[in-house]
């Protein structure tokens, strides 16, 4: 008989340690000329070669993916092959990237596979994204009122602007600094101010929010590989969090999902946030992303917009302005944040950083994943 | 011997529709909130454990893993805790611009989504400001119930 065991929060590493060998992301718009599987092979391949390993090396797979963005039934069948799971141990998730990566994570932590490679992909340029996501929420209460997730951000951010005069203080400079960032990356919709370029990449608004605070729709893909093996960055802890389905139910400007996965993935990593020099939080707006960096402890509660504005901490590549699609975007988050600890690598051999990446699933962020990793 | 790779060809884009008809079942508890709103009453379930009165009414309270059994009318008045203006049209659905808000109600812990009618929205930039400020609302039902989320907006207790 099972008994009431108590409760422990995860403590990465007591099993094995996880390391991250290789990570790749894929940004791009309507490319004709690549097919879905064409992109995921391609982000898949270099990844790989990232690692170092040939796909026969790896021992299991698993892939984040949701049918509806992909127009695509059982979209992993078709999909699967192209990110190297032919003949693997594949498992699936029709959820966010970074929830895979944590999967990911126990296979190799609890020694059921030594190498797993983990990928996720949207295409944004092939589906109605805002109609997607309206067909997401609930057909009793939500549908018939219109909401979409960026509906949800919407409301998020008007209570910030009512509660938090900080909010509206810094929104112009947090977006300037967002579009820099990701004009310096190539991905930006168009110049601050300006209708973006391809006006199909940026959603219709949700009043307060303004087109420079909105995501730039892009064809995302991303792909990391994990293994016991030690190697230039380790998996020091993560978490995970799921907030009630009904809306009304929720803080939706406390993010309690993302406050306590950022905790458990801080307490299991020995850290503090304070301690913490990149952060790379998933947010599909940038009241999001602002709300986000207050959730994980990084500013005080009214004051992630100006973080935002003030600071290159959160984000640094531009977040959702330099590309986003669900559900790929927790683990761009994990890539970049990757990426970022092994240049400072890089640059200084006895510099060991430490970085959060989250990601928020569908139906406004109701379940949320917290990493950290730390250069090795 | 294989064929060369020959003159390049443009790129093939195909279009595809998805048009599925489904047939959601509301449950017992759902089936009951809305016949109770076709009546104007709008109904939270009570947790036991929690003690919160959960509106819509439903069959089991998320945080506590309990079945919720004691249905409780909430007031139709309420505060409009937030809101955003929709732009976006969507088939079947009324024409932009919208307001649409979660509400408060008084007796209830959760807050309940619907549009919030009556508001001046050729400038939505003053609109949106007005509503900043919680105001009070209530729940106008329609003459004639649909039992749907629909038979009611709510309206502003006093113009924004």
């Amino acid at each position: 008989m099972l008994t009431q065991a108590p409760v422990t929060l995860y403590q990465g590493g007591v099993i094995r340690p996880v390391y991250l060998h290789g990570s790749a992301v894929s940004t791009t718009w309507r490319d004709a000329s690549r097919s879905l599987t064409d992109l995921i092979f391609g982000c898949v391949q270099a990844a790989l070669g990232d690692a170092g390993i040939s796909a026969a090396s790896l021992g299991a797979i698993v892939l984040a993916a949701h049918d509806l963005v992909d127009g695509r039934g059982l979209t992993n069948m078709v999909t699967a092959p192209a990110a190297a799971a032919y003949l693997k141990d594949e498992t699936r998730l029709g959820d966010d990237g970074a929830l895979a990566f944590v999967l990911g994570d126990a296979r190799v932590r609890s020694g059921s596979a030594d190498t797993c490679l983990v990928a996720a992909w949207g295409r944004a340029s092939e589906g109605p994204i805002d109609e997607i996501a309206h067909a997401l929420f609930d057909p009793f209460t939500a549908r018939p009122l219109a909401l979409t997730e960026i509906a949800v951000s919407g409301m998020r951010a008007a209570r910030c602007l009512g509660d938090y005069p900080g909010y509206g203080r810094w929104r112009g400079g947090a977006a300037a600094r967002r579009h820099d960032a990701a004009a310096r990356r190539g991905h930006a919709a168009a110049p601050p101010g300006a209708p973006p370029a391809d006006p199909s990449r940026v959603p219709p608004p949700a009043w307060p929010l303004v087109a420079g605070e909105l995501p730039v729709w892009a064809d995302m893909v991303a792909a990391v590989v994990l293994s016991s093996q030690p190697g230039p960055v380790r998996v020091a802890g993560v978490g995970m969090s799921t907030e009630p389905y009904d809306l009304g139910d929720r803080d939706l400007t406390g993010l309690t999902a993302l406050r306590a996965a950022s905790g458990q993935a801080l307490t299991a990593a020995g850290v503090d946030v304070a301690g913490v020099e990149v952060l790379e939080l998933d947010g599909l707006t940038l009241f999001d992303e602002a709300l986000a960096a207050e959730a994980v402890g990084a500013a005080p509660r009214g004051e992630g917009m100006s973080l935002l504005a003030n600071s290159d901490r959160v984000n640094p590549d531009g977040g959702g302005a330099a590309g986003y699609c669900a559900p790929a975007m927790g683990l761009v988050r994990i890539a970049r944040a990757a990426g970022r600890l092994r240049a400072d690598r890089r640059r200084d051999a006895t510099t060991t950083r430490l970085a959060l990446a989250t990601g928020a699933s569908v139906v406004a962020a109701q379940v949320q994943a917290a990493v950290v990793l730390e250069g090795a | 011997m294989g064929e060369s790779a020959g003159q390049p060809v443009p790129p093939l884009t195909i279009d595809g529709h998805w048009a599925f008809d489904y047939t959601y079942y509301a449950g017992d508890a759902a089936s009951r909130f809305f016949a109770e709103l076709a009546r104007g009453r709008i109904m939270g379930s009570r947790c036991p454990q929690c003690q919160r009165v959960l509106v819509p009414a439903r069959g089991f309270c998320d945080a506590c893993f309990v079945e919720t059994t004691e249905w409780v009318e909430v007031s139709p008045h309420g505060t409009l805790e937030t809101f955003t203006i929709l732009t976006t049209s969507f088939p079947g659905l009324p024409e932009p611009p919208l307001v649409v808000g979660y509400v408060m109600l008084d007796g209830a812990s959760s807050a309940v989504l619907n549009f919030v009618d009556g508001i001046d929205l050729a400038d939505p930039d003053a609109a949106g400001a007005a509503l900043l400020g919680r105001p009070p609302v209530t729940a106008r039902f329609k003459d004639v119930g649909e039992g749907r989320i629909t038979d009611f907006v709510f309206t502003l207790d006093e113009p924004a």
